[in-house]
């Protein structure tokens, strides 16, 4: 299984035979395990374009078929530069999978290798659609460190919390959704050969998801650390 | 290629085992008394030299302060660390030792690794003593729970006893290799291994492909500090106190009896698995006998809480694998401590199936060593293991925090690369501290080791360092610089925090291997002697049989050159002529003792009628 050319239009020729490699795993002339060219990225290490919406049963087989061939089982009795060659290969490969399987993940990497993944100060703002509804919940949240100090009935607030904690969990799953349809555009805008402006948009649109679901994802850990600690 | 071995390098019991080309099978490898168990103790004769096994077990009652059990609680720990062992474990600690723990036997003192690896040697010495031939090279097991300390130091044991070590496998992945190979079992696995010192819980996927099986661990978790060494401390603990009130006795005064008390009590904790009632009763060094009788449910009610910390870390490990109890579709039991019945109980209960332990539990793990030995040895794959790191690996941050570059149950080998740079003008190093753990500050986990990237001087920001963090196949830690704006390689001095310091290591292996090739070959020479003795007074006597009359001058000549030949080479150390002469003397006898057995089939056959025969 041979890596697309398209990013690897600077690999070296074969270290073994001098044959061009195009960045394949293993020389197609003698068979030799290859270095990683400089910049290979994970959807190139498996072959693939750089679509969101990937067969994860499709990239699951690619893992173990590659697993198997790059793996350092096979090269215990090789040279020692083989060895760190398979070492670095398969640790790629696994490293690879493992941020590849994941749809967050992905998204994450692909904005993080065009150079779109802005994190910004996602974190520590609430988006301004959510103003209104953090403000009720820290104010619960308040209330309720207050009613445990003073050893109160807290069951009222302990509701009014619960009910917030679905709402912004159905909140992040409408994100979740939102992520999907633009992944799904994404893939549409690669196959139709969209402009780059295009792309931009689309990317810019995927790294603002990001940030509101992670800004979601900590309030939502937050409360629920309260809850279980009060 | 030389012969690759399986070794399950145990707390209590250590195994070796090989996989037999003829049956395809894995098989354990007995040892000189024909069992396949070494016990995992080692003692130091008074004359110097080391005893292993089951005859320096013997000496825990007689020589306690020369001889030590459960080493494999103190690999790759600190003496920090081991405070809460000390209290219950007869550890002798070098008062001296600093960072690295040494243990005293006697008047000289060891690394945990050092005695380690004359385990190691002694099984090494059981499988050459089997094979007849040098054997060079191991796969070697650990708790899959072992960090990188505790992994390095038995890589070290490794090579202290003269063994390269191809690879490190989790205990419970070698097992679930030989189930899988011996039940053809595919889905999702959890192996629960509870052994003589550790617990290990992995859940594995196995699945079939074109190319051979897959055994993928999916997740893993465990405690290296639980075992059935800790339900031999309740038991002790309990026997201990009700002896100080009944008799006004203290026996931990006598290092002697301790042992004799924890040796019969792991043997009544034994037939608690099959007894609901065992008889005990212990005579006092002052002279007063200590009676009660065991019940088992009284007993099941002491080690409850003791089975009941294994569930903590058999949940984590189904939650990181993302998936219920009812998606696990078998359940496989390993170690000696899953013997004992609440053990299986609390086990199938909780998965709601019934738990395979077809296989001995105790020999499980040396097996499945054994087949991932002889793919790497032979180059023949049919079946391939992908593991997975147990603990996150971190750097600490500003302010003692821990910024995690590589999850746990990451697949191995797994990678990280970092960017580093100098924040002030002319700065010339940035100091690297790596942690293992689950924890969020750096006090709180696992210091693995310290380094310093030294820049050369310049405006701050200015240098761009790579470093790249990679877990391999055996889960230990390398480290490797990178100066991204020249390309260069830079080397990296790590010290570990807890480990050997590599210079020590290549002291203490010069000093062993010299030994070990000098030990290998005085063996071989000492037993080609005794039997070069053996046959020559066979030939002797044989010569001197009547039956040999009907030998021709020519015959006996041939016999006599061969006896003189063999002779003068038992004289010398070359035990590969002596053996080569042993077969030509075998070779010239040949047609003699052809003779004498029909002399002695006649004799037998003499006064018999021959419708008798």
């Amino acid at each position: 299984m041979s890596a697309p050319s398209t990013s690897e239009s600077s690999a070296a020729p074969c270290r073994n035979c001098n044959a061009p490699t195009n960045g394949a795993h293993f020389c197609a002339s003698c068979g030799k395990i290859q270095p990683l060219s400089p910049g290979t990225d994970y959807f190139a290490f498996f072959g693939l374009p750089r679509k969101l919406l990937l067969d994860t049963t499709l990239l699951e087989q690619r893992f173990h078929q590659l697993s198997w061939k790059l793996h350092p089982d096979n090269f215990v009795n090789a040279t020692e530069s083989e060895r760190e060659l398979s070492l670095d290969r398969s640790s790629q490969l696994n490293d690879a999978y493992r941020t590849l399987r994941e749809l967050l993940r992905r998204v994450e990497y692909l904005l993080g290798i065009e150079g779109m993944r802005n994190e910004g100060a996602s974190k520590q703002q609430a988006p301004p659609e959510l103003l209104d509804e953090v403000f009720a919940l820290n104010e619960s949240l308040d209330e309720l460190r207050e009613a445990n100090a003073r050893g109160g009935n807290t069951s009222a607030i302990r509701a009014r919390l619960a009910e917030a904690h679905i709402n912004f969990e159905k909140k992040r799953s409408e994100i979740d959704e939102q992520l999907r349809a633009l992944c799904a555009q994404w893939d549409q805008a690669l196959d139709g050969d969209a402009d780059r402006a295009a792309r931009m948009k689309l990317m810019t649109q995927m790294n603002e998801l990001l940030n509101r679901r992670s800004y979601i994802r900590n309030l939502v850990a937050g409360v629920q650390k309260e809850l279980v600690e009060a | 290629m030389s012969r690759v071995v399986g070794i399950d390098l145990g707390t209590t019991y250590s195994l070796v085992a090989y996989l037999d080309q003829k049956t395809g099978k894995p098989k354990c490898i007995p040892g000189p008394y024909g069992e396949t168990l070494c016990p995992s103790v080692v003692s130091l004769d008074p004359d110097g030299s080391i005893i292993v096994g089951e005859p320096a077990r013997r000496r825990l009652l007689t020589q306690p302060d020369r001889t030590i059990y459960s080493v494999k609680r103190l690999m790759g720990r600190g003496v920090a660390d081991v405070q809460d062992e000390l209290k219950v474990f007869p550890f002798r600690i070098d008062p001296a030792s600093k960072t690295v723990i040494r243990v005293q036997l006697g008047h000289r003192v060891f690394t945990p690794p050092e005695i380690s690896s004359f385990i190691l040697r002694e099984l090494r010495n059981w499988a050459e003593a089997h094979f007849k031939e040098p054997v060079s090279r191991a796969v070697i097991t650990v708790p899959a729970y072992f960090n990188d300390s505790q992994r390095q130091a038995t890589k070290d044991a490794g090579r202290l006893a003269g063994l390269e070590v191809l690879r490190l496998v989790n205990e419970p992945t070698a097992a679930a290799l030989a189930y899988g190979l011996h039940e053809q079992q595919r889905g999702r696995v959890s192996v629960y291994d509870f052994g003589g010192g550790t617990f290990d819980i992995s859940i594995l996927k196995l699945i079939s492909t074109a190319e051979g099986d897959i055994y993928q661990v999916l997740s893993t978790n465990g405690d290296t500090h639980l075992g059935g060494d800790d339900i031999d401390l309740m038991m002790q603990r309990v026997v201990r106190d009700e002896i100080r009130y009944a008799y006004q006795f203290d026996i931990t005064t006598d290092p002697s009896a301790v042992q004799k008390l924890r040796k019969e009590l792991i043997s009544v904790k034994h037939k608690l698995s099959t007894a609901d009632r065992v008889p005990f009763r212990f005579p006092l060094p002052s002279g007063k006998l200590y009676h009660r009788d065991f019940v088992r449910s009284e007993f099941e009610s002491w080690i409850r809480p003791i089975i009941d910390r294994t569930m903590v870390p058999v949940k984590q490990a189904l939650s990181d694998a993302q998936l219920q109890r009812s998606d696990i579709e078998a359940v496989v039991l390993v170690g000696g401590s899953t013997r004992i019945p609440l053990v299986r109980r609390t086990v199938e209960e909780f998965f709601g199936r019934r738990a395979h332990a077809e296989l001995d539990p105790d020999e499980v793990v040396a097996l499945g060593a054994a087949v991932q030995a002889n793919i790497l040895g032979s180059g023949v794959k049919h079946m391939l293991l992908l593991d997975v790191t147990p603990l996150s690996l971190g750097i600490e941050t500003y302010g003692g925090a821990v910024a995690k570059i590589i999850t746990r149950n990451s697949t191995i080998p797994a990678s990280a690369q970092e960017l580093y740079t100098t924040g002030v003008d002319n700065q010339t190093g940035i100091d690297i501290h790596v942690l293992q753990g689950e924890r969020e500050l750096a006090k709180d986990c696992r210091s693995l080791a310290r380094f310093s990237l030294k820049i050369p001087p310049g405006p701050a920001g200015l240098a761009r360092v790579e470093v790249k963090f990679l877990i391999d196949a055996n889960g230990i830690l390398q480290v490797a610089a990178r100066d991204t704006r020249s390309g260069e390689l830079r080397t990296i001095e790590v010290q570990p925090s807890y480990g050997i310091a590599d210079a020590d290591i290549e002291r203490m292996l010069e000093e062993s291997i010299e030994h070990a090739e000098e030990d290998f070959a005085e063996r071989q020479v000492i037993e080609a002697r005794t039997e070069s003795e053996a046959i020559l007074n066979a030939t002797a006597k044989s010569l001197a049989h009547e039956a040999a009359s009907g030998l021709s001058a020519e015959e006996r000549r041939k016999i006599e050159a061969s006896q003189t030949e063999l002779r003068a080479a038992a004289q010398g150390t070359d035990y590969k002529l002596i053996r080569s002469r042993i077969g030509d003397l075998n070779q010239a006898t040949m047609l003699l003792a052809e003779m004498i057995m029909n002399s002695a089939l006649s004799t037998a056959l003499e006064g018999k009628r021959v419708a008798e025969v």
